[in-house]
């Protein structure tokens, strides 16, 4: 049995319909319009215990939405969500302890208490045992290094501080299915790799992620499944792999040689490969498509030719993908 | 009971802050007892001009200026956070609420002390302490144990209306109470002897909204007071309606969150 699922899960979201201004304002006083918004339109989706998924898709696609509905945090207007075969709502208090969830945009901690307080009352909350808070604290210190910030005030924390205490927060209470919006949100490199290696753990662990990101280098190397939602559609819902095979399949080798190569000795010892010069004579860009010709046989067939004193090879990341999805240029089957 | 333990757990998380914030402390400490003597003195200059009010003498009004005081300083205590709902829906300060283990409105009630409340109680106390040295009644164990369970009934109600007032926000999109305020207005009526209005007056203080419940009715029964006073015996059970009223709206309402777009 899955351990989420929803069926035909939909939010329409009534907003009123104003006019601009303040003569718009006193008119609806008078004049109630309303317009429907579809957040969420019909999805069916099923995660199963100790699954990893992707959930992405552009601005304003019914992510935060769909988050918010599979946790409970909203009625859906039709459809229905069940968690571990229980409903949100009715019942609540069971569900609240087998999910975790993270807002990257919003804290749960107290603002005016230190970052160990907040945990502890968390706790107590939860109803953590003394003895499987502090193991759980100390694997999460090892990966978020908390250690510095435990004492920090809730409001003194750097974003960055914040989010790993956050994500602890999150997940004090050992959930067994962990909602992730946009958890990287506004963090700096160093930061969002150790966010990214807490993800790995946990993954590992078996608890089931759903991770919804911006940031799609976010997603690769963690999920193996990909659910792309656009106006509030599900799109596609596949393996990631899969669609990086398919559609991600061109690569660049970019080489710097010792002395100037003519492009037309280089294009000829490369057939089906595209070789361009780049922003020095000395340096060159070779496209290739991965399935008729390897990385290994292009570097080959150039040293052959000449000195090569550099070589990279570039492989197009999930992102560029999707992107190309979200512009409509690809579809996805 | 761990429902009640954790409440104090919440509501201590506040508590640190509250310390932070001395002046803010001493102003408002300050501000409520200067409010309840200026009462205190508009009072006494009243029942210098007219001897009682339908049969209620100084003493007895000011018993009742101190019921409504103690229960408004209990709600503003212990449950100040429900005067943040409005503020908590209209933010989505409810996402997270929503995925704990603990009631919503308690979470809500909890998020903030109003730490002015510790001299409304201590004011009403003192006002109901002197009126009760003033005023005649045979005292048994049972009529004190009575006035007790009245006593308590009559917060229970003050709370709820609070509660069920603010989750009008709810319906309403406001970030301000500005429903639950008007009503605790209107509330400050019930501080006289509800004989003296009008019909429609009596009627919505008496049952639409029970304010008269939490001084009127209840001490009208300790003192022996007006006519009616078995009404007064009802204090229990119209607390009760009113904390299940409170409760079915605040849940009816919580179905209609939509949260706040990120």
């Amino acid at each position: 049995m899955p351990i989420v699922e929803a069926r035909a899960l939909t939010k329409v979201f009534r907003r009123p319909d104003k006019g601009p201004g303040l003569a718009g304002s006193v008119k609806h006083l008078f004049a109630r319009r309303f317009q429907d918004k579809v957040a969420v339109d019909h999805i069916d989706l099923s995660i199963e215990a100790g699954e990893a998924v992707a959930y992405v898709g552009p601005n304003g696609a019914g992510k935060s939405t769909t988050v918010k509905l599979l946790s409970g945090i909203l009625v859906p207007t039709q459809g229905e969500v069940r968690i571990d075969g229980l409903h949100p709502q009715r019942d609540r208090m069971t569900v609240a302890h087998r999910i975790g969830v993270l807002f990257g945009q919003r804290t749960q901690l107290w603002w005016d208490l230190p970052v160990a307080e907040s945990l502890a009352v968390l706790r107590d909350i939860y109803g953590v045992d003394p003895a499987t808070y502090r193991k759980r604290l100390a694997r999460f210190d090892e990966v978020l290094e908390l250690g510095e910030i435990l004492t920090v005030v809730g409001r003194k924390l750097s974003l960055g501080q914040r989010m790993r205490a956050d994500l602890a927060a999150a997940l004090i209470h050992g959930p067994q299915v962990v909602y992730l919006d946009e958890p990287t949100i506004g963090l700096d490199l160093a930061v969002k790799e150790r966010v990214r290696e807490f993800f790995r753990s946990i993954r590992d662990e078996g608890t089931t992620v759903m991770l919804t990101s911006h940031d799609l280098a976010d997603i690769e190397g963690f999920c193996r499944r990909l659910v792309i939602i656009d106006e509030g559609r599900i799109i596609f819902d596949g393996d990631l792999e899969a669609v990086k095979d398919r559609y991600a399949r061109e690569r660049i080798l970019h080489i710097e040689t010792a002395r100037p190569v003519p492009l037309e000795t280089l294009r000829a010892s490369l057939p089906g490969a595209q070789v361009t010069v780049e922003d020095s004579p000395l340096r060159y860009a070779v496209r290739f498509d991965r399935f008729t010709m390897t990385a290994g046989h292009a570097v080959t067939a150039l040293a052959g030719l000449t000195d090569l004193v550099d070589f990279r090879v570039d492989e197009p990341s999930i992102e560029d993908v999707i992107r190309r999805v979200y512009s409509g240029e690809l579809v996805l089957g | 009971m761990r429902t009640v333990r954790l409440y104090f757990r919440l509501l201590g998380a506040h508590f640190r802050s509250l310390l932070e914030y001395e002046a803010d402390f001493l102003i408002l400490a300050a501000a409520t007892v200067l409010m309840q003597v200026v009462n205190i003195v508009f009072l006494a200059a009243l029942f210098a001009k007219v001897p009682a009010l339908n049969g209620w003498t100084f003493w007895s009004v000011l018993m009742m200026f101190g019921a409504v005081a103690l229960a408004e300083g209990v709600g503003s205590l212990f449950f100040d956070g429900m005067w943040s709902l409005a503020w908590q829906i209209n933010r989505g300060q409810l996402d997270y609420f929503l995925v704990r283990p603990y009631p919503v409105a308690l979470q809500s009630s909890s998020a903030a002390i109003g730490i002015n409340g510790l001299s409304n109680i201590i004011m009403g106390a003192i006002m109901i302490g002197t009126a009760l040295a003033h005023v005649d009644v045979a005292w048994t164990p049972w009529l004190a144990l009575l006035g007790v369970v009245l006593l308590i009934s009559s917060v229970v109600i003050k709370v709820s209306i609070n509660l069920a007032t603010n989750a009008v926000s709810f319906w309403l999109a406001s970030p301000t109470p500005m429903f639950a305020f008007a009503m605790h207005q209107v509330g400050d009526l019930a501080r006289f002897p509800l004989t003296i209005y009008p019909l429609a007056l009596k009627a919505a203080l008496g049952v639409v909204l029970p304010f008269a419940f939490i001084g009127f009715f209840p001490i009208a029964f300790l003192l022996d007071t007006g006519q009616s006073r078995w009404i007064g015996l009802l204090t229990p059970l119209v607390a009760a309606y009113c904390a299940g009223a409170a409760i079915l709206i605040f849940k009816r309402g919580l179905r209609r969150y939509e949260s706040a777009g990120n």
